[in-house]
């Protein structure tokens, strides 16, 4: 699942620094299970905008509207009424998101309200780690389901580094385990330990061609 | 509702200890409004931003002390919440410190019109 | 059409006097809904009561506010008021202006009484009504552990009309409980004999439980018995898999002949054929596990029998002895009355071996001197811990543990039996509650709690307060994680989409799962956000 956050606010308030009527658009579904972008957080960016603006003695009228997928065209079209009745639009969707918005909607300045961070699962509540960088060319079944690229703090195809700390942590942050110690022990587990052996050449991630395009085989 | 404190009372703890205030006749600001919820994990941060939108002087939100909790990690959870809506406030120029939790037992009657007072001079320093 | 809504006024006997009453009618009356408003005092006495339900039914009234004392005190009295009268419960609120306006304030109040008032009109004006419904719960109860808990708490939910299942790990029942036989002279085996004697109860024995699932009035429980597997359904589960010791000793030490148990030291003060007395006994108490409740009556118990029976030297290095429970302040008194030495110690003293005799360095705090002592027999310290199978158990119940890994009550103070999942009950040792008092304190609250649940065959509950909306639902499982009652499952709706659901019989009706919802899919009736904002935005309009 995509994984983002709520932009700091002064970045918020600049963007809308101009506007007096403004709608903020959440997404129903990455960025809601993330709490960043979902009903709840549109009402709290609302909520608090109105605040900074009245305390500037520079009102603000601000629509709220979510869909469900904002990266479709035609769930964001389901909003259409409320986007023409204001000035701009914040979107608390992902990236992909904020585009198929401003692409709908090519009159009006669509602004990011959050930042897209990453793709990962939730550890515990309120709490997600990456898990996956979209490389394009998946590495997974060579390192046990553990992918290197992201999980490993220097991104190593070949590893563990030479200071993966006592405990299998991250010579880099404590905190973290070194990926390359959780590749080998699930290795070990699975009886397939000959994958260590084995020299991965550096990844040609020039592969990945931009903007990435896939036509599912019988669409 | 100019000049209010909102405070929204956990109906296992703050609530009756209000109560008790009262049996006791303890004084505290007239401009105080309590709304009962269940426990205060209920309280969200929208509820707190929406009484300050409404143009509350301060929003207090009281709960069950730590580890009284009749619902466990509701005052807790809470706590946190309310932290995040410091830094909401901070991030736009408000005074962070008008949101607060307090954490009292229903029999505190005197922690209860403590944190109120403790709230109006708050609100007095950041010159509302 | 707007909802007709009846405010009702007390004065409380008058005691209410910074209030205008007149003006308050006056303005309550414009608010939107009111149609109709009442001046009676008190409203909480049979004949108040009887005006207002004539009242409602006279001018068909369908919510109503009442503005007195606090909901804390009289909410269920006209809540029932409105029951009577045949509307729903829950389309109610009141306006506490007694205790958190008239009482606390010096002056005239009636302007902040109006507020109040209109505070709770407006709520009002949003309540839905909730429904109750009796949902049928299975009344056979399985009991975990065959300790002298575990057949207590059987025999006695048996005679209490409860079908019920022993199951223990063991082959045989009531093992290891020499201890509590001996301290508290409890005749285990009478009960076992009691226990296999009672239609009521069935005994699963060796076995264990590999997996549980459901919620209460609904476990189902697969169980490993001999070489099968079978499945079983329960109302209830009830945990009293007991405690565990351990002697907190250097490896060095353990070995050694001169240091014992309590149980140890039990058995040769029993012994007829014992050839030398101890003339010196030391006891260890308090040092390595704080938790000494147990400990400190089993060594006082102990060394009045030494002292006693043998006539021997007894010292006690302790760090503190707490004397909290049942029997133990005087126990302890006795005991330096019979010449018992406590030695107090802030660090553990040294042992060591030797010659046979056991050597003890310690600093008493009190004389403020160094103490050499060598003894006979040393009663090492020990430490106690939870059953080797409680977090296994644990997992497959899907509940927490406290940091000594012991069972965690739902709330220590308010609900010390129960778990954090509705219908999951613990006894004694398993939740660290080791001395006999308290563990027979916990049988006849959980047999009590048990039989109130599960005794008619049906619960009584609320249908959907909180509930969770399976359009708005978007499986972040935010809920279910957050759920501090475990009361949350996720479900696919009609075979299709996954969402979570609520169990209305586990729910507790705190709303945390409401206030964190990202989609806002959870409606908590009485306290959903509409009804919370529109009084937030109600104050200070006047």
């Amino acid at each position: 699942m995509i994984i983002a956050e709520r932009k700091p606010m002064d970045e918020i308030k600049r963007m809308l620094a101009p506007y007096k009527k403004v709608l903020v658009a959440g997404c129903g579904t990455c960025v809601t299970v993330c709490w960043a972008g979902g009903e709840k957080e549109v009402a709290i960016l609302a909520s608090q905008l109105r605040l900074a603006r009245s305390a500037e003695h520079n009102e603000i009228s601000i629509f709220e509207a979510s869909v469900e997928r904002q990266c479709e065209r035609e769930m964001v079209a389901e909003i259409k009424d409320k986007v023409t009745e204001v000035e701009a639009v914040i979107s608390l969707a992902c990236g992909a998101g904020v585009q198929t918005m401003s692409e709908m909607f090519e009159d009006k300045p669509v602004f990011p309200g959050v930042n897209t961070t990453f793709i990962g699962m939730p550890e515990k509540e309120g709490l997600w780690v990456e898990m996956c960088g979209a490389c394009g060319d998946c590495f997974l079944d060579r390192t046990g389901g553990i992918c290197p690229i992201v999980r490993c703090a220097k991104g190593l195809l070949n590893g563990p580094c030479g200071g993966t700390r006592k405990g299998g942590k991250c010579e880099i942050d404590p905190d973290k385990d070194c990926a390359w110690v959780l590749i080998y022990r699930r290795l070990e587990k699975q009886g397939r330990l000959d994958l260590m052996r084995n020299y991965y050449a550096p990844k040609n991630y020039r592969a990945v061609k931009r903007p990435g395009r896939i036509q599912a085989a019988k669409a | 509702m100019n000049n209010c404190i909102v405070a929204f009372c956990c109906e296992h703890s703050a609530y009756p200890a209000a109560d008790l205030a009262g049996k006791l006749k303890l004084h505290y600001p007239e401009n105080l409004r309590i709304i009962r919820v269940p426990c205060a994990g209920r309280v969200d941060l929208i509820h707190i931003l929406k009484a300050f939108e409404k143009g509350a002087a301060a929003v207090m939100v009281m709960g069950c002390e730590g580890g009284a909790c009749h619902h466990m990690t509701g005052n807790t959870r809470t706590k946190e919440r309310v932290k995040y809506c410091n830094l909401l406030l901070r991030e736009i120029e408000a005074d962070g410190r008008l949101v607060a939790m307090f954490n009292l037992s229903p029999n505190a009657p005197h922690k209860f019109v403590g944190a109120v007072n403790e709230i109006t001079k708050r609100i007095k320093e950041s010159g509302r | 059409m707007e909802t007709k809504i009846g405010v009702f006024i007390c004065n409380c006997s008058g005691t209410l006097n910074n209030i205008d009453f007149d003006a308050v009618v006056k303005k309550v009356v414009e608010l939107p809904g009111v149609t109709s408003i009442k001046f009676i005092s008190p409203l909480c006495l049979e004949e108040g009561k009887k005006k207002m339900l004539s009242c409602i039914r006279e001018e068909n009234i369908e919510k109503v506010v009442v503005a007195a004392c606090s909901p804390e005190f009289k909410e269920h009295v006209f809540r029932e008021v409105l029951e009577n009268a045949g509307l729903n419960g829950h389309l109610f609120s009141m306006a506490n202006i007694k205790e958190q306006c008239s009482w606390v304030h010096e002056g005239d109040v009636t302007g902040k009484v109006v507020e109040l008032i209109k505070m709770a009109v407006s709520r009002t004006r949003l309540l839905q009504p909730v429904k109750m419904n009796n949902f049928s719960v299975n009344r056979e109860v399985l009991v975990v552990g065959g300790g002298f808990e575990a057949i207590n708490a059987a025999l006695q939910l048996s005679r209490a009309g409860l079908r019920t299942t022993l199951l223990e790990r063991e082959a045989v029942l009531g093992t290891g409980t020499t201890e509590l036989e001996n301290l508290c002279g409890f005749d285990i085996n009478a009960m076992v004999m009691e226990v296999k004697g009672d239609e009521n109860i069935e005994i699963l024995a060796p076995a264990e439980v590999i997996e549980t699932s459901g919620k209460i009035g609904d476990f189902n429980v697969r169980i490993r018995k001999g070489g099968e597997e079978i499945s079983r359904k329960y109302g209830a589960l009830v945990i009293a898999t007991g405690y565990q010791t351990k002697l907190a000793l250097e490896s060095k030490l353990k070995s050694d002949v001169n240091i014992v148990s309590q149980e140890k030291l039990c058995h040769m003060l029993e012994d007829p054929e014992l050839r030398i007395r101890p003339r010196t006994i030391g006891f260890m108490l308090d040092f390595a596990d704080e938790n000494s409740r147990l400990p400190t009556l089993a060594t006082l118990n102990n060394a009045l029998a030494a002292k006693r029976k043998w006539g021997s030297e007894v010292y006690v290095f302790c760090k503190n002895v707490k004397v909290d429970s049942e029997r133990i302040e005087r126990l302890y008194q006795e005991a330096r009355d019979c010449g018992v030495m406590f030695l107090k110690s802030d660090v553990s003293p040294k042992v060591a071996a030797e010659n046979g005799k056991i050597k003890i360095e310690a600093k008493d705090i009190f004389l403020g001197e160094d103490i050499n002592l060598t003894c006979d027999v040393l009663v090492a310290e020990e430490c106690l811990l939870p059953a080797e199978e409680t977090e296994a158990l644990s997992s497959i119940l899907n509940i927490r543990r406290d940091s000594r890994g012991f069972y965690q009550d739902e709330n220590v103070h308010l609900y010390p039996v129960a778990s954090e999942k509705k219908g999951i009950f613990f006894i004694g040792g398993c939740r660290g509650n080791l001395d006999l008092s308290r563990v027979l304190t916990d049988v006849s609250s959980v047999v009590v709690s048990i039989y109130k649940l599960l005794s008619s065959g049906n619960i009584l509950a609320e249908v959907e307060r909180v509930k969770v909306d399976p359009q708005k639902c978007v499986a972040c499982l935010t809920c279910i994680r957050i759920c501090p009652h475990n009361a949350i499952q996720l479900v696919r709706v009609d075979g299709g989409k996954e969402v979570a659901e609520i169990c209305d019989l586990a729910c507790e009706a705190c709303g945390i799962c409401a206030a964190m919802c990202p989609a806002k899919a959870i409606t908590f009736q009485g306290y959903r956000d509409e009804e919370i904002l529109a009084q937030v935005e109600t104050i200070g309009e006047s």
